[in-house]
């Protein structure tokens, strides 16, 4: 099992289009868009500066990149190749396999969290009151990224060949932008910020800037990704066992 | 049903190398897909020390059986165990080893890393180096999976089904996309497993394979069982010698179909080709008949010729129902 999650980060580390979009791309987006912000002029209708916003935005976004991207189309792509069957004849327990790609996909998404992290407080000078924030944040985004981790997984068993990447790109892109990843809700028309409010990427995003403006999560946003968690995980398990029936 | 039965019994006498219990055992089972019946109350016993031969038309199920025997799939009817248990079971103790057409590999990493994971996921392991060197990857031990050839790739697919010590080792096809050379090293390799007890079922296309290493071959047409012995057996199952032979002068078709023990006669210019049952009584009374055949030859049929007679035959009885 062990050996498997290792061979599965280092076969991601050596993907290198792969850690460039998730690690580097959400890096370089955040300075595109927030490089030329002013640090101290709030975004309207938030009480955070634009640096401070897109800071956790990407963060967030690099993560979901490594753990549903990655996982949506490698799953998709083994079962078709038959190497999900290859494994059901060795010891490897039957959930092994999902349980080491969603372990491995959280090893990659770290790096792309503190990347964007290092780079806004290098180049936007980005501070926090308390050190607690950093860490806190950090957990946050992290320990959030699960839900779209699952999201991955599930939607590796829904599709295969062709249609798993525009698929997976629909529901990336989709999920991104609607919940307000690249560009704040508050610029949406007021319908479109009512169905963002209750996108799981709102309230993953959410989650950290409360952390940024010194507070504790928020029960909503908590109880949103805690309910996508349950719709997610709940269909890439029954995805799974279909799979597993007919495999 | 039962005249299968009479069938295997008459067929058993290749039995000493049936000892022990059971390795695996299928009573009564059946599996289909949609309309399409791809196993039919099969009956089907592997002893330890056994290496079989699973032989069939495409379409006879004989990966349907493979599933069935490994778990990837649940029969619709009967029951599969292996070593006493569910094909999982056995699988998760390490006891089961295979090599499945169909079996992919994880690309984007090193022969040596793949194999070194199949070794860790087996509970009774072969030292990785042992594994590399009997699938013949040593030279290649560093390479990507993604960059093998098809031969290649299938001995790393060989050396994931024998990194640990297997009671059981199960081949789809093993050797396509092997050359001969390769061939003969898997084979030597596989004759060594089952010199140490291992039983071994190997599903192939090359009827001269499993002439020449099963000492058991099972013919399966249409999810049955329809031969099962020895391939000496299966060939005179299939009735038969051939004899070819010139006549000069007159050649009197009906006096040769008076013949005893033939199974076919097909005359071609002055060629005769005649395949008998009993091929000393149809020579004798070829001769008795006053004639005197030229260049005369008498040849057992391959297992092949017999594979064909008697997957004609069952299609043939099926067609008569």
């Amino acid at each position: 099992m062990n050996t498997l999650i290792k061979l599965e980060i280092q076969r991601t580390l050596r993907n290198k289009k792969f850690m460039f979009f998730s690690v580097l791309y959400p890096a370089g987006l955040y300075l595109l868009i927030a490089g030329g912000a002013s640090s101290t002029e709030l975004v309207k209708g938030t009480d955070l500066t634009l640096p401070l916003l897109m800071m956790v935005s990407m963060a967030s976004f690099g993560a979901i990149t490594a753990v549903l991207v990655g996982n949506s189309e490698r799953i998709a792509k083994e079962r078709e190749k038959g190497w999900v069957r290859q494994l059901r004849l060795t010891a490897l327990p039957g959930r092994g396999y999902v349980t080491a790609k969603v372990a491995s996909a959280a090893v990659v998404s770290l790096p792309s969290i503190l990347v964007v992290f290092l780079i806004a407080a290098l180049v936007k000078d980005v501070r926090f009151d308390a050190a607690w924030q950093w860490f806190a944040l950090t957990g946050a985004i992290w320990a959030g990224s699960i839900v779209f981790a699952a999201l991955g997984v599930a939607v590796g068993y829904l599709a295969t060949g062709d249609a798993v990447r525009p698929i997976t790109f629909i529901i990336y892109f989709g999920l991104s932008i609607l919940g307000g990843l690249w560009m704040p809700i508050t610029t949406f028309p007021k319908w479109l910020q009512d169905v963002a409010e209750w996108m799981p990427t709102h309230a993953y995003a959410a989650l950290g800037q409360s952390i940024e403006l010194g507070n504790g999560p928020e029960v909503k946003d908590v109880a949103v990704l805690v309910a996508y968690l349950v719709i997610f995980g709940g269909a890439a398990a029954w995805l799974y066992r279909k799979d597993t029936r007919k495999a | 049903m039962m005249e299968y039965m009479t069938t295997t019994a008459h067929m058993s006498t290749g039995d000493r190398h049936r000892t022990g219990s059971p390795v695996v055992s299928f009573t009564n089972v059946s599996k289909s897909f949609g309309d399409v019946r791809a196993v039919s109350e099969l009956d089907l016993q592997l002893r330890a020390g056994e290496t079989v031969a699973l032989l069939g038309p495409n379409g006879a199920g004989k990966s349907s059986t493979l599933d069935l025997l490994l778990g990837l799939r649940n029969p619709d009817a009967g029951r599969v165990e292996v070593f006493g248990t569910t094909p999982q079971q056995a699988i998760a103790r390490g006891k089961v080893g295979a090599m499945l057409q169909s079996g992919g590999l994880m690309e984007d990493v090193k022969v040596r890393e793949l194999v070194k994971l199949a070794c860790d996921l087996h509970p009774r392991a072969y030292p990785v180096d042992q594994v590399l060197e009997h699938a013949d990857l040593r030279d290649i031990a560093d390479r990507m999976v993604n960059k093998l050839s098809g031969g290649q790739e299938q001995r790393v697919r060989f050396a994931l089904a024998t990194a640990g010590a297997n009671e059981l080792v199960v081949l789809d096809e093993p050797t396509t996309g092997m050359d001969v050379s390769a061939r003969q090293a898997f084979w030597g390799v596989m004759r060594a497993q089952a010199r140490a007890g291992r039983a071994i079922l190997f599903a192939t296309h090359y009827l001269e394979e499993a002439d020449a290493i099963a000492d058991r071959v099972i013919v399966l047409h249409r999810g049955r069982v329809i031969a099962d012995g020895s391939a000496a057996e299966i060939k005179a199952k299939a009735g038969a010698r051939r004899i070819v032979f010139d006549l000069d002068g007159y050649i009197g078709e009906g006096a040769l179909r008076e013949l005893p023990f033939l199974s076919s006669l097909e005359i071609s210019g002055r060629t005769v080709r005649i395949q008998s049952h009993d091929a000393d009584a149809t020579v004798h009374a070829l001769y008795g008949l006053g004639l005197y055949p030229r260049n005369l030859e008498v040849a057992g049929l391959g297992l092949e010729q017999a594979f064909i007679a008697i997957t004609d035959a069952a299609t043939a009885e099926e067609a008569a129902k």
